[in-house]
């Protein structure tokens, strides 16, 4: 990788043009202040207001410069200054920053006031930080420590309630499930909506990377290693980031060494984990007179009848045992920092081993970090991060939606006369699947046997990561700082599965064994030059000018075996008699150019304005239309600093006011391919001869999706900042969409879409933030923090001649429809109106407002309920209609945080509101075929003439009459809930430690993650998304595994 | 001072060069898959893009395996072990509706097939006329791929209109048939476009194949590319069945006699020497090359039809989802004699009785059938009585020649044959003791306008039978044709 030989480099015009600007502009500024200084020498001490006592460790800089010291530990320092200089700033964490005047002194002491209510916060923005009050955009900041102590496997499972604006999904309770992100709702229609998730100016992998075994991606950064996240989410804020900045922008920025004195910390918990909210399932004599009864009223009799085990027992089996456990979780993370005047650094180690609540499910990460900053001089300073994780998976099918292996599933739909052993010890297995062990059921029933493929099966993935970034910077001038950011994220993976011949989905291949091995391999190289300063007395001035390059590589080969050759091999290393299939494999890659500028200015910070412009080419788009143009402007009017308030008695009350309005125009590349402009043709194979056939309709005319993005804001700061809030108006015109335009199945276009900029969508709504600090005395603290976002999703355009996209859960049911004028993916169904009294069949409605009666076990199945004559079939492609959404109308978190003495107290609430589910599972838990029934069913199913109830009259395999075959709007319920996310009690042991042990803190902590939910939602938990995060298919809860509870024990030393 | 402003301005100048573009990098070339711009400039690639429409054809939701299965399962002889609706319980009972997967997947595959081949013939076309194919290809070779082509789209247009459209002779085809797609579609252009009838589709059909006929070649340089490459014979066979399925007796035996000689032994009298096989069973075991296999899809562990497709997969005993035969009493499988080699490609497995003529469960290596010589055979027989309206010895002896050489003890005499029905009756239960599994069955139901009969599906109660009249007698448009194309129609 040759980057500077030019010959290899085709330059565009326009880069060049700017590339003459820019270096116009940078040599101005490098010569422009030509100016050799004397110095001065200044002394003194630093004390802390509420004690009086001497703070080492206290930053102080020249205010416009690098020069600097820091006090000692009696508190005392001394540096010698530019004669030119005026005002020094004093600042120390958990301290309010201070400036204070020269005035021609050479001794300034100074008392630092302990900042409370955090309002000096610095908070990482693109390519810069910027103080709190100073920025203009829409930022929300989430500190490392506030998660580090959940039990959770990454860092964005964490995030859920705690900033506005963030919608953060489980989409169920499977361990190290990737979460779906929204920033400000739904942001596409078939691209992602995922945000840009940048670790330490890096843009890293996102998603899930393994295969059956899911494994979340952003889970290899160690939460304890995370310093802040800051969430970007109007276009003034994300601009920077040009083409992946619609869906908002995560950035993540991990711990660096700070003290003088080395830091040593150990976070540790233990705990266990299980589920909650499972179905409550018919027993054997529940199931037993249930199934009879259907039976009986499709005039077949009562086949169906208990079966002894090997005690001479009736079999009764409570298959929810076979499926969940306890699972139990350790964590522990080691960290060491410190700094020397020139160098800081931070080291951390951290391993992480936690079992799922389903079997066989576990997570184990270790990994390592260090980060070193160095000054080399006063001119040049180095930097590197590099950080390693291993992370391992193993995990039986847990899979959502339809597999006959999927284990949520099995756990409700096995009956419970029969069970994973014959009598004679061997598994039962029919077929492949569970075998009806002379119940009267078949005698193989195709589902498998939960006990046998959890026990035989095997899939594991396992990543090795690195992710690093080494940076240099000068700075030749004051305020000028020309700064070098290279970093790679590589992640090498393999996925295993191994399916044993015994039963389940190896049965049909004798044994099968598949390894996959993928490598992603990226870089990003940042270069800005970015300069800081005061142009005329009060004109604050900042300008920031950069380039990016990011190129990624993804390789993968694949493999499968058949036909295990003995019962003692499990892997694919093993012997086996059949190689299956042509080994295959992968490969793609994609590339990044961009220029950026930002300018912004503040005059006497009371007006503020700020630009930013980038331009973006991305190799994935069509040979016209790789380059983009996106950009902001924000503007900010900070009353408090106005005299008139400042000045007047309303300054007392009001100590901050800000006024803020942005608007910018951002794009949207995730999810579109490597390739998608391209017209392609695929080689396979015709038996043993090679093929090659059309595979890909390309569009030569695909470009960027853009969103036009408004947001308005005020944030104040009541009585002395003890309250502080935001409330942020926003509005989001996406258009463009990259939508994989369907095509009707006629014309066989490969896939039956073609990727093409059309369609348009909006978001809209508010954003309410509040922090309160509604205690503070020495004793006793409380703090709440409390967000709300309204969010309203209008679809407004769809492709020509497209009126609606459907979109089925796993290829099988279509349970959303995507209209004009309505959200995006709504939830499809058919209407029905309970259960008719008389008859008790279900009542459908057809398009026509007719009422339909379904009698399965009739030769006329369809009849109209006025008068009994045969009606036309209903089905969804007629008669379903877009009967709610599933996107909530507003959601948000509510934490309260209580110190009293020595306890802290934590409880964290988080909510949705105004959405619907559709609960997918209770059609099966409903379905009258062999499946096992909710005991509701037992209990309420119709029975005779006059029954009022939901549940229509049993008929043995109705798969019907309870929206097993198409979705119905009996289904769709309300998804309302409040969730009780963490409560947590700690007690620390301060001060009581010899001195020579050098224990700062001991803090013991017990918590309990999703403690409870309060909602009506009938299925296990109304956060769900068996869809992972798709957009076009939300809100569906379809055999997916609930939500997890975990309690864990833990500990926080710091020496 | 002077060396970090020198270094500051260099530093400056390599912070921008990296905003440059490598073009290789901006604009990458796929390494697995190639341009449509190079796909016509070797003959190798030519070759792979006609065994390319093949392997679409034998895509597990159209030939591959479930097309098969669909006839097979739709009618009288078999029950399902599952109620799973991914393995076409939905098919077996009748409740497919327009949103059913079964319903929309083989649309959805046939389709693409058409438009691969449609992609091929323009390309094909424009790579002849611009006279860069002339470089690699002789005449002969470009007609005969041509042939090929043209043959594979009436096959896809003929299995669409079985199963999406009334029978062409309830209404001499004025019926809804289905959009008629003939040219490539690489664009966004062009979703809507209105079905044609039953009638157009079938003239669509044998223009194809009449076109292709001239065309083909009159057989391939081995025996296992004549099994599965199209070549004059294929084109000719598949006439007499799409004639046969239009009830244009006539025309079946004008087909036929092209091909089939007057007297036994009845070996094709031009083109590749198809015969029957003198053993039943070998007809389908490895490494299935029997000449009597006309037309027949390759499978190997490497590129089956995949799981849930594969005609083992529903037709073998092994993997839970499969059907077993109806045996009770009045069934096909009471009525065969034990010593019929039909009757003995069964096994009894677990009380039930289940082919065994599709045995590889495990690497999915049987070949689907398409059409083979007995069929030929059988319809040349059937037309000769029906547009004769009298039995004849020719007609017997045809029938005879298939049914003895599985069941010697069995021949038919002229006088067996009391009245033309008992003869065409005759000829329906030979084809289905012959076609048991290969998909011919519910063609054979519906090209005659008969009920698909009544059926106890063991636990999943009684499935009432299906008169000709009624709507679920063949399958509804797919629910997708509808949303997309505003010019389709539901047809029932």
């Amino acid at each position: 990788m040759n980057i500077l030989a030019p010959a290899i480099y085709t330059i565009n015009l326009n880069f060049l043009f700017m590339k003459r600007i820019l270096l116009l502009f940078s040599l101005l500024l490098i010569t422009g202040s030509l100016v050799m200084a004397q110095t001065v020498m200044i002394s003194g001490t630093v004390t802390g207001s509420e004690d009086g006592l001497p703070l080492p460790g206290v930053n102080i800089t020249v205010k416009g410069t690098t020069v600097g010291a820091i006090s000692g530990s009696d508190g005392k320092y001394s540096m010698s200054v530019p004669a030119s200089a005026q005002t020094l700033i004093f600042s120390f964490i958990g301290f309010v920053t201070q400036e204070v005047p020269l005035s021609g002194k050479t001794t300034i002491d100074v008392v630092l006031r302990q900042d409370l209510y955090n309002v000096d916060e610095v908070v990482v923005v693109a390519y810069g930080t910027q103080q709190k009050r100073d920025i203009a955009g829409a930022v929300s900041t989430v500190r490392g420590d506030d998660i580090r102590s959940v039990p959770v496997q990454s860092f964005d499972q964490a995030l859920q309630g705690k900033a506005s604006g963030v919608s953060i999904t489980m989409p169920n309770g499977v361990l190290n499930n990737p979460p779906v992100i929204r920033i400000r709702g739904f942001n596409s229609i078939t691209s992602s909506s995922n945000p840009l998730i940048v670790v330490d100016g890096v843009p890293i992998f996102t998603g899930n990377i393994g295969g059956t075994a899911i494994q979340n991606s952003l889970a290899d950064v160690n939460p304890s290693d995370i310093e802040s996240m800051e969430i970007l989410k109007d276009a003034s804020a994300t601009a920077l980031y040009g083409s992946r900045a619609a869906n908002g922008v995560i950035i993540i920025t991990t711990k660096r060494g700070a003290g003088a004195r080395t830091k040593v910390t150990y976070d540790g918990y233990a705990g266990w984990t299980e589920p909650f909210r499972l179905f409550d399932m018919m027993n054997a004599a529940q199931y037993l007179e249930h199934k009879n009864l259907a039976y009986t009223n499709a005039g077949l009799g009562a086949p169906l009848h208990q079966v002894d085990d090997a005690n001479g027992v009736p079999i009764e089996t409570n298959w929810p045992d076979y499926i969940y456990q306890k699972g139990f979780q350790q964590n522990h993370a080691i960290t060491v920092s410190g700094s020397s005047p020139s160098t800081s650094y931070f080291m951390s180690v951290g391993f992480t081993d936690q079992d799922g609540m389903i079997q066989n499910n576990f997570y184990q990460r270790k990994n390592a970090r260090m980060n070193v900053d160095h000054k080399v001089n006063k001119y040049i300073s180095l930097g590197a991060n590099v950080a390693y994780t291993n992370g391992y998976t193993e995990s039986p099918n847990t899979g959502s939606s339809f597999a006959t292996s999927g284990a949520a599933r099995l756990a409700f739909v096995l009956p419970p006369i029969i069970g994973p052993k014959l009598n004679d010890g061997s598994w039962n297995v029919v077929s492949g699947g569970i075998g009806g062990m002379g119940t009267g059921l078949a005698a193989g029933l195709g589902y498998h046997n939960p006990g046998q493929i959890f026990e035989t099966n095997k899939h594991t993935t396992e990543s090795d990561r690195i992710m690093a970034t080494i940076s240099g910077s000068i700075t030749p001038i004051t305020g000028l700082v020309l700064k070098t950011v290279y970093g790679i994220d590589n992640l090498a993976r393999e996925t295993t599965t191994f399916w044993s011949p015994v039963g389940g989905d190896g049965f049909s291949y004798s044994g099968y064994a598949y390894n996959w091995t993928g490598k992603d391999n990226r870089w990003t190289w940042t270069n800005t030059i970015n300069y800081n300063t005061t142009l005329v007395e009060k004109l604050n001035l900042g300008v920031l000018a950069g380039a990016e390059q990011q190129r990624t590589v993804g390789r993968s080969w694949n493999a499968a075996k058949t036909g295990v050759s003995d019962p003692f091999f499990t892997t694919y290393a093993g012997s086996w008699t059949t190689g299956y299939g042509v080994p295959g494999g992968g490969y793609g890659e994609n590339f990044y150019a961009s220029y950026f500028g930002r300018v912004n200015a503040n005059w006497s910070r009371k007006y503020y304005i700020e630009g930013s412009y980038r331009r973006d080419g991305y190799s994935g788009l069509s040979k016209d239309n790789k380059f983009g143009n996106f950009g902001g402007v924000s503007l900010m009017w900070n009353l408090s600093n106005e005299s008139f308030i400042s000045g007047s008695g309303l300054g007392e009350l009001l100590s901050d006011i800000r006024l803020k309005a942005s608007y910018g125009r951002v794009g949207n590349m995730f999810g579109i391919g490597n390739y998608s402009s391209l017209f392609l043709y695929t080689s396979s194979l015709y038996g043993a001869v090679p093929t090659l056939y059309f595979s890909q309709a390309g569009n030569s005319d695909l470009q960027w999706e853009t969103s036009d993005k408004y947001d308005a804001g005020l944030s104040f700061g009541i009585l002395n900042d003890k309250l502080q809030a935001d409330i942020n108006y926003f509005y989001n015109d996406v258009n463009q969409l990259i939508l994989n335009v369907p095509q009707s199945p006629s014309k066989g276009i490969p896939g039956n879409s073609i990727p093409a900029n059309v369609g348009s969508m909006y978001n809209t709504g508010f954003e309410f933030s509040l922090r309160s600090f509604n205690i503070t005395t020495t004793n006793l603290s409380w703090t709440t923090n409390f967000n709300i976002t309204w969010l309203k999703n209008e679809v407004t355009e769809l492709a020509p001649g497209v009126v609606e996209i459907r979109t089925a859960t796993a290829d099988l049911e279509t349970t959303n429809i995507t209209v004009v004028g309505k959200p995006v993916g709504n939830l499809l169904a058919v209407e029905t109106r309970g259960v008719d009294p008389q008859t008790g069949r279900r009542i459908y409605v057809n398009a026509a407002g007719d009422e339909i009666l379904y009698s399965h076990e009739n030769a006329s199945k369809w009849t109209y309920r006025s008068d009994g004559s045969v009606a036309p079939a209903i089905n969804t492609a007629a008669d379903g209609k877009p009967w709610a959404s599933p996107l909530p109308k507003f959601y948000g978190g509510i934490d309260n945080n209580l110190t009293y003495k020595d306890f802290d107290f934590a409880l964290n609430l988080t909510y949705a509101f105004g959405f619907y589910v559709y609960a997918g599972s209770k059609a099966g838990i409903r379905d009258q075929r062999w499946w096992n029934n909710s005991v509701e069913v037992y209990e309420t199913a119709w029975k005779n003439p006059g029954d009022i109830t939901n549940i229509p009259k049993p008929v043995i395999n109705d798969n019907v009459s309870n929206g097993s075959s198409f979705p119905i709007t009996e289904n769709i319920e309300k998804g309302d809930y409040l969730k009780v996310r963490t409560i947590s009690l700690g007690y620390s042991f301060n001060n009581i430690w010899p001195e020579g042990m050098n224990i700062e803190k001991i803090r013991l902590y017990a918590q309990v993650f999703n403690a409870f939910v309060l909602t009506k939602y009938s299925g296990s938990d109304p956060e769900v998304s068996t869809n992972t995060d798709s957009n076009l298919a939300p809100g569906v809860d379809r055999n997916t595994a609930p939500q997890a509870r975990t309690y864990s024990f833990g500990v926080n030393v710091s020496f | 001072m002077k060396n970090i402003l020198k270094g500051s301005i260099i530093f400056t100048l390599i912070l921008l060069l990296n905003g440059c573009t490598k073009d290789e990098w901006m604009n990458p070339a796929p390494v697995t898959s190639l341009s449509d711009l190079t796909v016509f400039d070797t003959k190798d690639r030519v070759v792979a893009q006609v065994n390319g429409m093949y392997s679409s054809l034998k895509s597990g939701q159209h030939l591959g395996g479930r097309f098969q299965v669909y006839n097979d399962v739709r009618c009288d002889n078999f029950i399902p072990n599952s109620s799973n609706l991914v393995t076409c319980f939905a098919t077996w009972n009748h409740t497919v509706i327009s949103s059913t997967n079964e319903v929309q997947n083989m649309w959805g595959a046939v389709y693409s097939t058409i438009n691969v081949v449609n992609v091929f013939l323009e390309g094909l076309k424009d790579a002849w006329d611009s006279g860069k194919a002339k470089a690699f290809l002789t005449q002969a070779e470009y007609d005969q791929f041509v042939s090929e082509a043209l043959t594979i789209r009436a096959i896809c247009y003929f299995d669409l209109l079985q199963m999406y459209s009334k029978p062409y002779h309830m209404d001499n085809g004025a019926s809804q048939g289905v959009p008629l797609r003939l040219t490539a579609n690489k664009s966004a252009a062009g979703n809507d476009l209105a079905p044609s009838t039953v009638a157009e589709v079938y003239t669509q059909i044998l223009k194809d194949l009449n076109d292709a006929e001239p065309l083909a070649a009159t057989a391939h340089s081995s025996t296992s590319l004549n099994i599965t490459r199209v070549h004059k014979n294929t084109i000719i066979a598949y006439k007499t069945r799409v004639y046969l399925h239009m009830q244009d007796w006539a025309q079946v035996v004008t087909e036929s006699g092209k091909i089939v000689p007057a007297s036994a032994p009845f070996t094709a009298s031009s083109g590749v020497a198809h015969t029957l096989n003198p053993n039943y069973a070998n007809i389908f075991a490895t490494p299935n090359a029997s000449a009597e296999s006309i037309f027949s899809l390759p499978m190997t562990s490497s590129n089956n039809a995949g799981t849930q497709n594969h005609l083992a997969h529903y037709f073998g005993s092994g993997s839970g989802e499969s059907f077993y035969l109806v045996s009770g009493a009045g069934s096909l499988v009471a009525s065969m004699n034990a010593a019929d080699a039909r009757r003995v490609m069964m096994e009894t497995v677990g009380g039930q009785i289940y082919l065994t003529k599709y045995r590889d469960q495990t690497t999915r290596t049987d070949n689907p059938p398409v059409i083979r010589w007995a069929e030929v055979l059988l319809n040349r027989a059937e037309a000769i009585v029906r547009s004769g309206s009298a039995v004849t010895q020719g007609a017997v002896d045809l029938l005879n020649a298939v049914r003895t050489r599985s069941y010697a003890a069995g021949t038919y005499a002229l006088g067996d044959f009391a009245s033309v029905a008992a003869f065409y009756d005759a000829i329906l239960l030979e084809r289905n003791m012959e076609f048991l599994g290969e998909g011919i069955r519910n063609m054979d139901l519906m090209r005659l306008g008969l009920s698909i009969p009544g059926k106890v599906g063991g636990s999943f109660g009684t499935v009432a039978a299906i008169p000709s009249t009624s709507e679920s007698y063949y399958w509804p448009v797919p629910v997708s044709e509808l949303t997309y194309n505003s010019l389709m129609t539901p047809d029932n």
